[in-house]
């Protein structure tokens, strides 16, 4: 099974989702198994002691007594029970666009194959077609087997109605300011170009590299970050004309090699700005 | 980093518009004026072409996880509204059953031939060998007493509501079964309708054998041209699902099941509908002190309609064709 689906869009754009795990799946099925059974109990109580129908009016019936609101009241129960026992699946997907309180709670949803939320065509198909991945009755061996083998991880009511089930990302991740930089310089055409010391040329996938590191420096451990950044600004320390062994043995090394790589930044963005726009005004005439 | 924060305050924004209109409902987009509506699609496009190019340039995790987020979200209000537009103005479900029926006779026919066939089967061979009775019955029926030399069961009429539903709830429960177990190759839709024709053919050669069959009939002819004509359907709806498996032609299984899935669903909601029509006769008029007469007439109207519906709803209308101006008429304006 693959970690996660990407559903290409009419905007030609892929979209990823992230496939939900057999853990988590099966988390949730138990879970919603379970409200499914406190949900008939329930009202089986309610029917019983607000007297008008249920238990009671049955123990009336078997027993030759109680009216006609009795026996309809016994009828009425019995379709309920039914309809929780196989629509409770249906009725939540359908509604709630392929989620149910229990695949809520473990942060998973049902998607269509083209990426939409499913409706109740598609709700009603995977949930009757459990019986199927349900065999032997309840230990799920042909579904589990089948969505084991399945790239997507779909059992086969999953394949017939044509969904798939993500993780649904609750949290907003924090919000990248680097990476809207990066976006904003690409959208208007600039990419990453060498920077040409005197001393030398740090190309354009280090400082690719620098850029990374900065963006996420303040996520990583502190052990992390005092290797990452030795490693990122070691092999650049003799162009900046640095000592590289005191360097290494000085208190605050992590950071000055960040304060040496932030300088690099700053000259390769004040940089590259210029020959760009010196390309668009020497030759105009070719466009 | 002017810019960077326009662009990270230019996404949020989206971001919560559409989170908005998601809250709306599905009707959401279409309250929106031209000029509302022109300008989100502008802003989905901005956005779409950004997660594009930082995925495509390898931008930072949270970055492309944050832009295809709300890329997601944007997605489903747009194309989804659109989408549930489109469905509302396509074909009814009532139509979609009989065409859906029509359309895979073959997997009917099959249905019927095994359950009807293993049902012949077991009454020809009860009345040659009453000692498979014992084996193919229950106890309950080998002693059974009818009610009345026309009726099989006289269920006092206040116990009627229950009986229909509990009959509704079980029948149902069957189809659904004959219609999920499609997907073990047809074996397991096959065996129930085996065995659930056994049943029918060997309580119908015991009862014959024992001079009961007028009291069977009459009970089973009300409901049963539906109930009967409703679990064949289903296993019809198996059977589709099995030639997915069995026979996927050029396509792969998973996705030759997902084609035949609408028209297997329709079938199977349709017997559901069958099945509550004929659980009410079953409850209430099957035993009923009607005559031997009537209960042939409600089988042979119950019969005659589901005829007329089977053949007769769902044909689409030909689409006319616009007539397609001459070229003189571009010419004269």
């Amino acid at each position: 099974m693959d970690e996660s689906v990407f559903i290409s869009t009419p905007d030609n754009v892929s979209l990823e989702f992230e496939l939900a795990g057999p853990g988590s799946r099966f988390s949730a099925y138990l879970l919603d198994f379970l409200y499914s059974v406190l949900l008939m109990i329930a009202l089986f109580l309610l029917m019983l002691f607000t007297g008008a129908a249920g238990l009671r009016s049955l123990i009336h019936l078997f027993r030759g007594e109680g009216g006609w609101i009795a026996s309809w009241g016994a009828a009425l129960l019995i379709l309920l029970l039914f309809a929780i026992h196989w629509g409770y699946y249906v009725f939540f997907e359908g509604l709630w666009h392929g989620s149910t309180p229990g695949k809520r709670s473990l942060g998973i949803r049902v998607i269509r194959q083209d990426g939409l939320p499913i409706g109740f065509r598609e709700a009603a198909l995977r949930n009757l077609l459990r019986v199927a991945d349900m065999l032997p009755p309840p230990c799920y061996i042909l579904g589990g087997l089948v969505a084991h083998f399945d790239s997507h991880g779909r059992r086969l009511g999953d394949m017939v109605a044509g969904t798939y089930v993500v993780m649904e990302k609750f949290a907003r991740a924090g919000r990248s300011a680097s990476g809207a930089a990066w976006v904003t310089r690409i959208e208007k055409g600039r990419s990453r170009q060498a920077l040409t010391l005197p001393r030398g040329t740090i190309s354009a996938h280090q400082i690719g590299l620098i850029e990374q590191f900065l963006a996420r420096r303040h996520q990583l451990t502190q052990e992390r970050r005092d290797l990452l950044v030795w490693q990122i600004a070691e092999p650049l320390l003799p162009f900046l004309a640095e000592d590289r062994d005191r360097l290494a043995k000085s208190t605050e090394c992590t950071e000055r090699c960040e304060r040496l790589l932030l300088q690099i930044l700053e000259m390769a963005q004040s940089n590259e700005a210029k020959p760009l726009a010196a390309a668009k005004t020497a030759n105009p005439s070719l466009f | 980093m002017e810019n960077a924060e326009e662009k990270q305050i230019q996404w949020s924004r989206f971001a919560d518009r559409v989170e908005r209109l998601n809250h709306q409902g599905p009707r959401a987009l279409r309250k929106l004026s031209g000029a509302d509506l022109a300008n989100l699609i502008d802003d989905y496009q901005v956005l779409i072409a950004d997660l594009a190019r930082a995925r495509s340039m390898g931008a930072d995790h949270a970055t492309v996880g944050q832009l295809n987020r709300i890329a997601v979200a944007g997605h489903n209000l747009l194309y989804g509204q659109m989408r549930r537009q489109a469905t509302a103005d396509g074909s009814s479900w009532f139509g979609s059953f009989g065409r859906a029926v029509r359309r895979h006779g073959w997997a009917v026919a099959l249905s019927a031939m095994m359950f009807f066939g293993s049902a012949l089967a077991s009454y020809v061979a009860v009345l040659f060998n009453p000692a498979l009775g014992y084996d193919l019955l229950d106890d309950s029926f080998v002693e059974f007493d009818p009610a009345s030399p026309e009726n099989l069961h006289n269920i006092p009429s206040i116990a009627r509501p229950v009986v229909s539903s509990t009959i509704i709830a079980n029948n149902i429960q069957v189809t659904f079964l004959a219609f999920g177990l499609g997907l073990t190759a047809g074996i397991g839709t096959t065996l129930l309708l085996i065995f659930n024709g056994i049943h029918l053919g060997s309580v119908a050669g015991w009862m014959t054998l024992h001079g009961k069959e007028r009291a069977l009939w009459g009970w089973i002819m009300p409901h049963g041209g539906t109930e009967l004509l409703a679990i064949c359907l289903a296993g019809a709806a198996g059977y589709l699902l099995a030639s997915a498996i069995v026979a996927p032609g050029l396509l792969r299984r998973s996705s030759a099941l997902k084609r035949i899935g609408s028209d297997a669903l329709a079938i199977e909601l349709g017997c559901m509908v069958m099945l509550v029509i004929a659980g009410a006769i079953e409850g209430f008029v099957s035993p009923s002190s009607i005559d031997y007469l009537n209960r042939i007439a409600v089988l042979v109207l119950s019969l005659s309609l589901w005829a007329v519906y089977f053949f007769g709803a769902g044909h689409q209308k030909m689409i006319q064709p616009r007539v397609a101006p001459t070229e003189g008429a571009y010419l004269k304006k």
